[in-house]
């Protein structure tokens, strides 16, 4: 199955540290129950995995489906899609955005939860994904959340032609 | 074991990074975990302290036995075998 | 950025082969085996045994206990096991009749510890509760070599020993000395979810050490 994989701009993954190689090339690794395995992320994944660099990913072998990921053993990468980095700003911008379309909207206005917005812009789309999806939450509760994560994903989707 | 099941927060993170460094986290909550972890830099350098930590302990052990707690277990070894 | 700790990995010994060469009277062998596990032994006493004396003293009895009991060592356990469970033991036994040990499990469930004090996080009233109210600070831009540096691991040294007796014993014998969790867990007897509470409290008190001491 395609699906997508965040890296570091070294090609690098951010937990394992492990040095992909270049597209083309298969890796294997065991599933074991809880832990190890290729993650990747299927469309509606990518906004809590947003990083730096995102890859088109080929999954092979074995494969586990969590709520947010997908486990494989096997899994080469096809692509880079060099469209998420022009993104970056104006994804973390449109969530910013949100985050305080979605704070002002609050009866009465959730003038403290807005505060953090713009102070955490410089650490990028994961963290300003996670800032609007918080303060829908903070609003409408936990289904809001998903709902919020699901709307980035849609909009990622489009701009990326996924 | 977590507040919300969508999301942990720094606080939580502390508490479960032990857990997570010893793969003793289900398969949800180390995922919950490594999203945390994907946005909070704060939580990254924490982890990170963590294991500079546990290195920095591992270089302080003493790894000399003392002469002279040798030459007694060598005479306790000698005596055990004429025994 | 390394996020999973390492585990040293013991040196692999033939069991059998070391007890048999012991029985021979190999003392070649003997002194091998004080210098893979002497140290380490010597982490155990410390929980239930005051003084750094009667810690040596409770190891060199657990030598000659070894020794005595080699005909009943069948290799159900590995060897280190076994002979960790010896010290385990005398250490229990002299902890008692210095009437200063209590059972190890017990030490382990004592209370509430937070890793990091709750007022560097925002509160229960506030926006985004738990998130830290400043960022820890990065300590890979301290000048070269400060983390591990010969200053810093005698004060990290003197912290170990500070810890509460059950943290230091675990992550003595985890962090130090590189035993397995298994192997901590049979020595100790005590479960898993316990060794990591234990390993837990004690590596958070240490890195909190680390952190006082660069931020001055």
């Amino acid at each position: 199955m395609i699906a997508y994989k965040f890296l570091r701009p070294d090609r690098t993954s951010l937990f394992t540290d492990f040095a992909w190689p270049a597209p083309g090339t298969w890796v294997e690794a065991s599933i074991e129950p809880c832990r190890s395995g290729i993650h990747a992320c299927r469309v509606s994944d990518l906004p809590y995995w947003a990083g730096h660099q995102l890859y088109e990913v080929e999954l092979d072998g074995e494969l586990v489906e969590q709520s947010t990921k997908v486990v494989a053993s096997r899994a080469r990468l096809v692509r880079r899609l060099e469209a998420w980095e022009d993104l970056h700003d104006v994804y973390t911008r449109m969530c910013a955005d949100r985050g305080h379309e979605l704070a002002r909207s609050a009866a009465p206005p959730l003038h403290d939860w807005e505060a953090v917005i713009e102070p955490s812009i410089p650490e990028g789309p994961a963290l300003l994904g996670f800032v609007a999806a918080r303060i829908a939450e903070a609003i409408a509760g936990p289904p809001a959340y998903r709902t919020e994560r699901a709307r980035q994903t849609d909009w990622l989707a489009e701009r990326l032609g996924l | 074991m977590t507040e919300s099941d969508q999301h942990i927060t720094c606080q939580e993170v502390v508490e479960l990074v032990t857990d997570y460094l010893e793969r003793a986290l289900d398969a949800d909550e180390a995922s919950l975990f490594e999203e945390h972890l994907n946005f909070c830099d704060g939580c990254i350098t924490y982890v990170e302290q963590m294991r500079v930590t546990v290195e920095a302990v591992g270089q302080i052990g003493e790894t000399d036995v003392p002469a002279d707690t040798r030459e007694k277990l060598l005479t306790a070894f000698r005596d055990w075998q004429h025994a | 950025m390394p996020i999973q700790a390492q585990q040293r990995v013991p040196p692999v010994v033939d069991d059998l082969d070391v007890v048999g060469r012991l029985r021979a009277g190999d003392e070649r062998a003997f002194e091998a085996l004080i210098e893979q596990l002497h140290p380490t032994m010597l982490a155990v006493p410390r929980a239930h045994v005051r003084t750094r004396a009667s810690a040596e003293e409770v190891v060199q009895d657990a030598w000659v206990a070894v020794l005595k009991g080699l005909d009943r060592f069948e290799g159900r356990s590995s060897l280190k096991t076994w002979i960790m469970r010896i010290v385990a033991n005398i250490a229990m036994t002299r902890g008692v009749r210095e009437a200063r040990s209590t059972p190890f499990s017990s030490l382990a469930a004592e209370g509430e510890e937070a890793a990091v004090d709750a007022d560097r996080f925002r509160g229960p009233q506030d926006a985004f509760t738990g998130h830290w109210n400043a960022y820890p600070r990065d300590w890979s831009t301290l000048p070269e070599q400060a983390p591990l540096g010969r200053e810093t691991l005698r004060a990290l040294a003197h912290e170990l020993e500070a810890l509460p007796d059950a943290q230091r014993t675990v992550v003595a014998l985890r962090d130090v000395y590189g035993c397995r969790s298994e192997e901590v867990c049979a020595t100790l007897e005590i479960s898993a979810a316990n060794q990591r509470v234990l390993l837990h409290r004690g590596r958070s008190r240490l890195r909190a050490a680390l952190e006082r001491r660069f931020d001055d």
